[in-house]
């Protein structure tokens, strides 16, 4: 083990955060925003960085790097408050579509790395609440080869800007059995496919899918018929980790810019930061903060371990830094007083950031849930 | 960065596990396992069989006579140790004062206390705290005088654990009243010294581990100053520094979720378990979760390189967290014990037919109450949690 950055790691580092701050910066945001919250000329420089495809294996033209270096990416992203689809088209889908090892999925990496094509996963539906498994899309055989895609899928990030749609959808089974779950590309413009484009309160950029009787054949198909899950969930447990660093990001910048401020700002004759009650609360910020990076150090090295390590440690990871995340940000806007609920400056979009970073891929909650349930079927 | 476990320090925690498996006595690992404080024969019994292993030393380097495990080994050592149910080695001399001998002290005290220690033979207390100097350990106003070739202390320290079983005491005091921090010498003393008065103090647990100690003139000699005088403050600094990486208490608090977790899957006379309940499940995991966050910044500060280490005061981290973790582990297991936590199971102090005169209740059941009051004391001890909030807020925040 060891826990310091190696000298391409830094300079990875530093050359995102450059980039990052030059281009992605809160201040900078808001006519991306009114775009849907993508650029296309920001795109391209993340693909000439070799960004889009870090973790995409040499042979589909990625830069196969490991968690690790997809994780100082997403830091720097959570500390800026970026809005653009790095993680849904980057890492989501990119992990997913790796993971589904079909050869329709190879030239779609090597255009994803390039920046010439954004795939999304669409695949969370509204009841699903983190369980990967519970998916009621249907895909009902009709003639031949061919399906009828049926159902609804909810807050696809990046949905708005997406030119191919990786849909899940049962072909046999049930809501939550294991099996019978298929992953087909599908064209957002295809008939029967309805978008509804949402802003997100975080202001990403997301849409609201519903599917009409789409028809899709086995040209479509990824991976085989009835075996989709176990793509999904190694891009959803990557996303997972990524999702964890861009909360430590997310928390070290809120918690620094409020110390700055109660450096500055003076109430009752003295700095706020003189009052020891305000010194302790930001004490706690900051080890809830370095316990949130333990966590993911723990999810980052739990992702070569076994299916159920791996599961207990997301999980545990995940529950900690929704918590921890929503102590940070939110404290950061208490100590802030009543400029930190104002829309114009920065520290209530971190709060805001983090509040769906909780809600994805399972809450705190839920994943407090799964480790519950975990510890009850264990023989001790 | 990258978090591929090193094989050798696996082989190590095999190593380790067979040792334990073949050389800790079952009655020493069994009165250990339950929350009572660690009898002085047994702590002085199991430093005798590591140091025939040349294990008792496990955070000393090679040349003091100790392991020279590196801080991962050390804390693997440990993991194992407490596990296992052994008893702990004499932390004041091992992780304290032995230290600073080592490191401040003269040729001829290296000599006198080091293979000593290393044996279980000397015992220390330790006279930091004072009634009016607890946290702020700047204010204490113990003194010695120097007269002659020896120095004269008159003063009176306070929480100083086991020492009624001591062989030594090392103190702070001040040198020079005038100074504050300055002012302040580390002096080992002999508990039995004409002078030295030991008062016991029964804590809320109903045990006994801490003392008051008044001096009245007790003279030594000053061959017994540690180091510089003056240099006190600076060597108790080095001494709390120095183990920074365990500050969380980790494997005590991972033995104590293993007990917890053990008893939550006990079926109940009614067939049920407790970890069955939605309630019991759920704080179960969020402390497994506290307890996972713990380890992983533990492992990072572990894993500090020399001359290397950050200004993240890890230290008061993961004293504050490890401490309230015992605490709200602690809490569970009261619940578990439901009716059985209020029967007082007084402490055997190693006297098993005291032990058939307990109150009836479930095996599990004596020393958790004395361990959970006990607790109480984490937060405070070692520089109370306000404390370490402040050096946090002005050390590394600046504020």
């Amino acid at each position: 083990m060891d826990f310091q950055l190696n000298e391409e790691q830094s300079m990875l580092q530093d050359s995102v955060r450059r980039f990052m701050e030059d281009n992605c910066a809160f201040d900078k945001r808001a006519s991306v925003v009114d775009k849907g919250s993508f650029d296309s000329s920001h795109w391209q420089q993340m693909a000439d960085l070799g960004l889009l495809g870090l973790t995409v294996p040499e042979e589909f033209g990625g830069m196969n790097c490991s968690a690790v270096e997809s994780a100082l990416v997403m830091e720097e992203i959570g500390r800026v408050l970026c809005v653009e689809p790095y993680w849904a088209v980057a890492v989501l889908a990119a992990q997913t579509l790796i993971a589904t090892r079909d050869a329709k999925a190879a030239p779609l990496l090597q255009a994803l790395c390039l920046g010439e094509v954004l795939p999304v996963l669409a695949h969370e539906e509204a009841e699903a609440r983190g369980n990967t498994a519970r998916v009621q899309t249907r895909a009902t055989a009709i003639a031949g080869d061919r399906w009828h895609l049926n159902g609804e899928k909810v807050a696809v990030v990046a949905g708005n800007v997406a030119e191919l749609l990786i849909v899940s959808a049962r072909t046999s089974g049930n809501q939550d059995d294991e099996q019978g779950i298929s992953l087909f590309l599908v064209d957002p413009k295809a008939p029967g496919v309805e978008r509804r484009d949402v802003r997100l309160i975080d202001n990403r950029w997301a849409s609201h899918i519903y599917l009409h009787d789409v028809e899709v054949s086995q040209k479509n198909l990824l991976g085989v018929a009835g075996l989709g899950l176990a793509a999904l969930r190694h891009g959803i447990e990557q996303a997972t980790v990524a999702l964890c660093a861009e909360a430590v990001g997310v928390m070290e910048r809120s918690l620094w810019i409020t110390r700055d401020y109660l450096k500055i700002r003076k109430q009752f004759g003295q700095l706020l930061g003189d009052f020891q009650s305000l010194q302790h609360r930001m004490s706690e910020m900051l080890i809830e903060l370095e316990l949130s990076r333990g966590m993911l150090h723990y999810a980052l090295s739990s992702l070569d371990k076994g299916s159920a390590e791996r599961a207990r440690a997301l999980s545990a990871a995940k529950a900690h830094i929704g918590k921890s995340g929503h102590f940070v940000c939110g404290q950061s806007i208490q100590l802030h007083g009543g400029i930190g609920v104002t829309e114009e400056y920065v520290i209530g979009h971190y709060f805001k950031r983090m509040t769906l970073i909780n809600s994805a891929l399972g809450s705190s909650m839920h994943h407090f849930e799964q480790l519950a349930a975990q510890e009850r079927s264990a023989v001790a | 960065m990258h978090f591929i476990l090193d094989q050798e320090d696996e082989h190590f925690r095999q190593e380790v596990r067979a040792f334990l498996k073949g050389n800790l006595p079952a009655d020493l690992a069994g009165r250990n396992r339950r929350g009572y404080h660690p009898l002085r024969e047994d702590i002085r019994q199991w430093t005798k069989i590591l140091n025939r292993q040349g294990w008792s030393g496990a955070n000393w380097p090679k040349h003091w006579g100790g392991t020279g495990w590196s801080p991962v080994r050390q804390f693997i050592f440990d993991e194992e140790c407490i596990l296992a149910g052994a008893p702990p080695v004499d932390t004041a001399g091992f992780k304290m004062i032995g230290p600073v001998i080592m490191t401040f002290g003269s040729e001829a005290m290296k000599q006198e206390y080091g293979p000593r220690i290393l044996n279980g033979d000397v015992y220390w207390g330790q006279g930091f705290s004072e009634p009016n100097a607890g946290s702020d350990l700047g204010s204490l106003s113990t003194r010695a005088d120097r007269v002659g070739d020896e120095y004269v202390i008159n003063g009176r320290k306070i929480w100083t654990s086991f020492v009624e079983t001591a062989e030594m005491i090392f103190v702070l005091v001040k040198t020079d009243p005038e100074a504050r921090q300055r002012g302040i010498s580390m002096i080992l003393v002999d508990r039995e010294a004409p002078g030295v008065t030991i008062r016991p103090i029964h804590d809320i647990g109903e045990s006994h581990s801490l003392n008051e100690v008044f001096f009245d003139d007790v003279r030594v000699p000053v061959t017994n100053l540690v180091g510089e005088e003056g240099k006190g403050w600076t060597y108790a600094k080095f001494l709390l520094e120095n183990e920074r990486a365990f500050s969380a208490e980790w494997p005590r608090n991972n033995a104590n979720l293993a007990r917890l977790r053990k008893f939550l899957n006990l079926k109940q006379a009614d067939g049920q378990r407790l970890i069955d309940r939605p309630g019991f499940a759920s704080r179960l995991a969020q402390l497994e979760t506290d307890l996972l966050a713990l380890r992983w910044l533990t492992l990072r500060a572990l894993h500090e390189k020399a001359g290397g280490q950050s200004r993240l005061p890890v230290g008061s981290l993961l004293k504050i967290r490890g401490s309230e973790l015992l605490q709200k582990i602690g809490e569970l297991q009261v619940e578990a014990l439901g009716c059985y936590a209020s029967y007082v199971y007084p402490d055997p102090l190693g006297d098993a037919t005291l032990e058939e005169t307990w109150a009836p209740g479930p095996d599990y059941a004596p020393g958790i109450m004395a361990d959970y009051f006990y607790r109480r004391a984490t937060t405070i001890y070692g520089g109370a949690n306000e404390v370490q909030r402040t050096i946090i807020a002005r050390s590394f925040l600046e504020l």
